[in-house]
């Protein structure tokens, strides 16, 4: 593979010397020094006239056109090195530089020849979970770079003693703007619900489209989904059985966001916004409803490297052409990841003990995070510990549509549930934290089913 | 069930007496329903009304599902929830209404080996009918069990129950019969029964019995639904002691309501 430079740099006045190149050529920069052909030019200013990338194999060219255009830019060594790590589908095992020859030579050209090898056609992964009372086997088969412009296939198949789950997905790129992406999905997954004493399984397939637009990312998402719901035991309550069977849902749903935070898991500063809004039963299927959900957090660092976090969440399930909500649809609140000290999901409607979840919801939270006390371990694991000091509250009801939005927020303002309390966090890798708290329960519901000043253990992922 | 958890239902049934809002769930009556299901719901219907418990008739897109056993029809009682004719007639039982308590145990004896005879030929002969026979399936039970759903979904779930049914068949050796063998079957245990009944107005003589009803559920059905050959109806009005019989249940226990 071959490519020939045509581009410039930044322009520069030329210092009288006759280089004999043509107009579109390189502009020397001004400081040169005639080194020798064969020392090596470190920090020294130069030009990169000729890239040559050898070892490809599937790998298309107009991806590559992108992938080393920065390589172009580079005005130093250093700059060139910097470029070859950034190319995703290929593993630079060797980057030469050597000096141009040859009659269109400049004094600091450079002819650079990367030397790639491909990642591999297909990677395999084997894992065995073990948890909540169910042992499984994770298979995983991945097919990166699949048609040479940075496509991915992958696939992964769960086989447990309880139930089988699969997942085909395949995600393609637009080249040099990895951020617009096309990923489409194929699926089959169980869940098991105990505070609802549900069952669910669903088949389905996706297609989602990713793309940045100023500084919100959005996502629009086709969903196809058959769902299968039943009891979990025999013991369920009524209401759950009643929503027992299949249902066919098809949405449309698009998703914008903002975050200038800067940690998914403990951030110190930034805000993340998010709205999402769903769409079934106007393409087909069974389940007809319109569905808004929004997340609003902010982040401020205050004196002695301590942090105050808010968040705001809150969701409407509006459904359409007179049909009732599906329990599956519905939003459910209480828990470690919403309001503290209730149990999972076991806040709202409820019947003989089953959490059949709600139509309207809002959740708020007020953290304040401080480093440890007297600050052990500090600069190594004791960073990965905070304490917080917490309010949470939240409402999770049903609306009557008839009446207008005034009824509504007062339905939404009455019966709130909220908790107080303080606890260690720990943080795990980019992805979880963990969670050691004291709550404090206030405003419990008839139904409701919280855990009175015991401490709690719990695991959150942030998503 | 095993014994331990019957005995356990019968101990929370017998607490409570039947209850003003007891219901009885099936599929779609118009649109849904199949034979084999029609005829367990009025079998179950009419030993109510025998025993003289009222129950309330719901219809359902997802009755199926809902039963705790996956059979038609279940009952809601108070907060139990019981599917099928045995079952059902173990928990009336418990509550202290039973239909066979005079009869001696030969005679019970008699009436459980017919009713095993109805449910091994002539259940059986309905399900096949319905859907090992491909112009049945596919003119009258595929429409019907996917009608309260959307495509692609209905296509799914018919031939889902299709070949479930068709494996069940093969399993028991029904598989390799031919639809003539069937109606022949229908006729051997309609001869059957006629001739066990007899000249008597039930098959214990005076009074009605689970096994009454039982019959009456599924002749009656098989007599007043409409297939793509009345074949089978008629080899079941070929025996007009049986005609009568159903003719008669119908007026003494289903005339005061449209069943």
């Amino acid at each position: 593979f071959y490519f020939f430079l045509v581009q410039s740099l930044d322009p520069l006045p030329m210092h009288g010397r006759d280089l004999g190149v043509h107009p579109d050529d390189l502009i020397e920069p001004p400081e040169q020094e005639q080194e020798s052909k064969q020392e090596i030019l470190e920090n020294k200013d130069v030009v990169v006239q000729h890239v040559n990338i050898e070892g490809l194999g599937r790998t298309k060219e107009d991806l590559l056109g992108y992938e080393i255009s920065d390589v172009f830019h580079a005005k130093s060594l250093i700059d060139v090195r910097v470029c070859h790590t950034s190319m995703s589908t290929l593993h630079c095992t060797c980057l030469k530089q050597k000096p141009v020859l040859g009659t269109d030579a400049l004094p600091n050209g450079l002819d650079v020849t990367f030397e790639v090898t491909e990642i591999k056609r297909l990677t395999g992964s084997y894992n065995t979970m073990v948890g909540n009372n169910e042992g499984s086997m994770v298979l995983g088969l991945k097919l990166p770079n699949m048609f040479g412009r940075a496509e991915k296939l992958t696939f992964q198949f769960s086989y447990g003693t309880k139930e089988t789950s699969y997942g085909l997905s395949f995600f393609k790129p637009q080249p040099g703007f990895f951020e617009r992406n096309l990923t489409l999905n194929l699926y089959k997954v169980t869940g098991q619900f105990p505070w609802s004493s549900l069952k669910e399984t669903d088949r389905g397939v996706s297609a989602e489209l990713n793309f940045p637009l100023g500084v919100t990312s959005h996502t629009l998402k086709w969903e196809g989904v058959w769902r299968e719901l039943g009891c979990l035991a025999r013991s369920a309550s009524f209401a759950v059985r009643e929503e027992s069977g299949h249902s066919l849902k098809s949405a449309v749903s698009h998703t914008v966001s903002v975050d200038s935070r800067n940690s998914a898991i403990f951030p110190s500063r930034g805000a993340l916004f998010r709205i999402n809004q769903e769409l079934a039963g106007y393409t087909g299927g069974d389940a007809s409803f319109l569905k808004e959900d929004f997340e609003l957090q902010l982040n401020r660092r205050l004196f002695w490297d301590s942090v105050l976090s808010a968040s705001l969440w809150g969701g409407m399930l509006y459904p359409i052409k007179g049909q009732p909500s599906c329990i599956a649809d519905r939003f459910y609140l209480g828990g470690p990841t919403s309001v503290r000290g209730f149990g999972m999901y076991s806040i709202g409607p409820q019947s003989e003990g089953d959490y059949l979840g709600g139509e309207a919801y809002w959740a708020g939270g007020l953290h304040l995070y401080t480093p440890l006390p007297f600050r052990p371990g500090k600069g190594g694991f004791g960073d990965l510990f905070r304490t917080h000091f917490f309010l949470n509250a939240g409402n999770l009801c049903n609306l009557n549509y008839g009446e207008g939005p005034q009824a509504h927020l007062q339905k939404l303002a009455e019966c709130i549930r909220w908790s107080y309390g303080a606890g260690i966090v720990l943080r795990l890798g980019n992805i979880a934290r963990l969670e050691l708290n004291y709550c404090v329960p206030m405003g419990v519901q008839s139904g409701d089913r919280y855990i009175l000043r015991f401490t709690q253990i719990c695991k959150i992922s942030v998503i | 069930m095993s014994l331990a958890a019957e005995a356990f239902v019968s101990q929370l049934a017998a607490a409570e007496p039947w209850p003003e809002n007891a219901t009885l769930y099936q599929p779609l009556k118009e649109d849904q329903i199949l034979l084999s299901d029609h005829a367990s719901s009025l079998a179950v219907q009419a030993y109510l009304r025998m025993c003289g418990l009222p129950v309330q008739v719901l219809c359902r897109v997802n009755s199926e599902f809902m039963s705790p056993s996956g059979k038609i029809p279940f009952i809601h009682v108070g907060n139990q929830v019981v599917s099928e004719l045995g079952p059902i007639v173990q928990f009336t039982k418990a509550k202290g209404h039973s239909l066979s308590d005079g009869l001696d145990d030969v005679q019970r004896a008699e009436m459980k080996a017919y009713m095993e005879l109805v449910n091994n030929m002539l259940l059986t002969a309905e399900l096949y009918i319905q859907w090992c026979d491909d112009a049945t399936a596919a003119e009258i039970s595929r429409p019907r069990y996917s009608s309260p759903y959307s495509w692609p979904l209905s296509k799914i779930l018919a031939y889902q129950k299709q070949w479930e049914v068709r494996r069940k068949m093969n399993a028991i050796g029904w598989g390799g019969k031919t639809l003539q063998q069937v109606y022949e079957d229908v006729s051997q245990c309609c001869q059957a029964l006629s001739q066990r009944l007899g000249m008597q107005p039930y098959f214990f003589n005076k009074q009605p019995t689970e096994l009454d009803a039982l019959v009456f559920g599924h002749l009656f059905t098989i007599l007043t639904t409409r297939l793509t050959s009345s074949e089978l109806a008629e080899r079941v009005k070929s025996y007009s002691n049986l005609l009568s019989f159903c003719r008669r249940i119908e007026q003494t226990y289903f005339e005061d309501k449209s069943s």
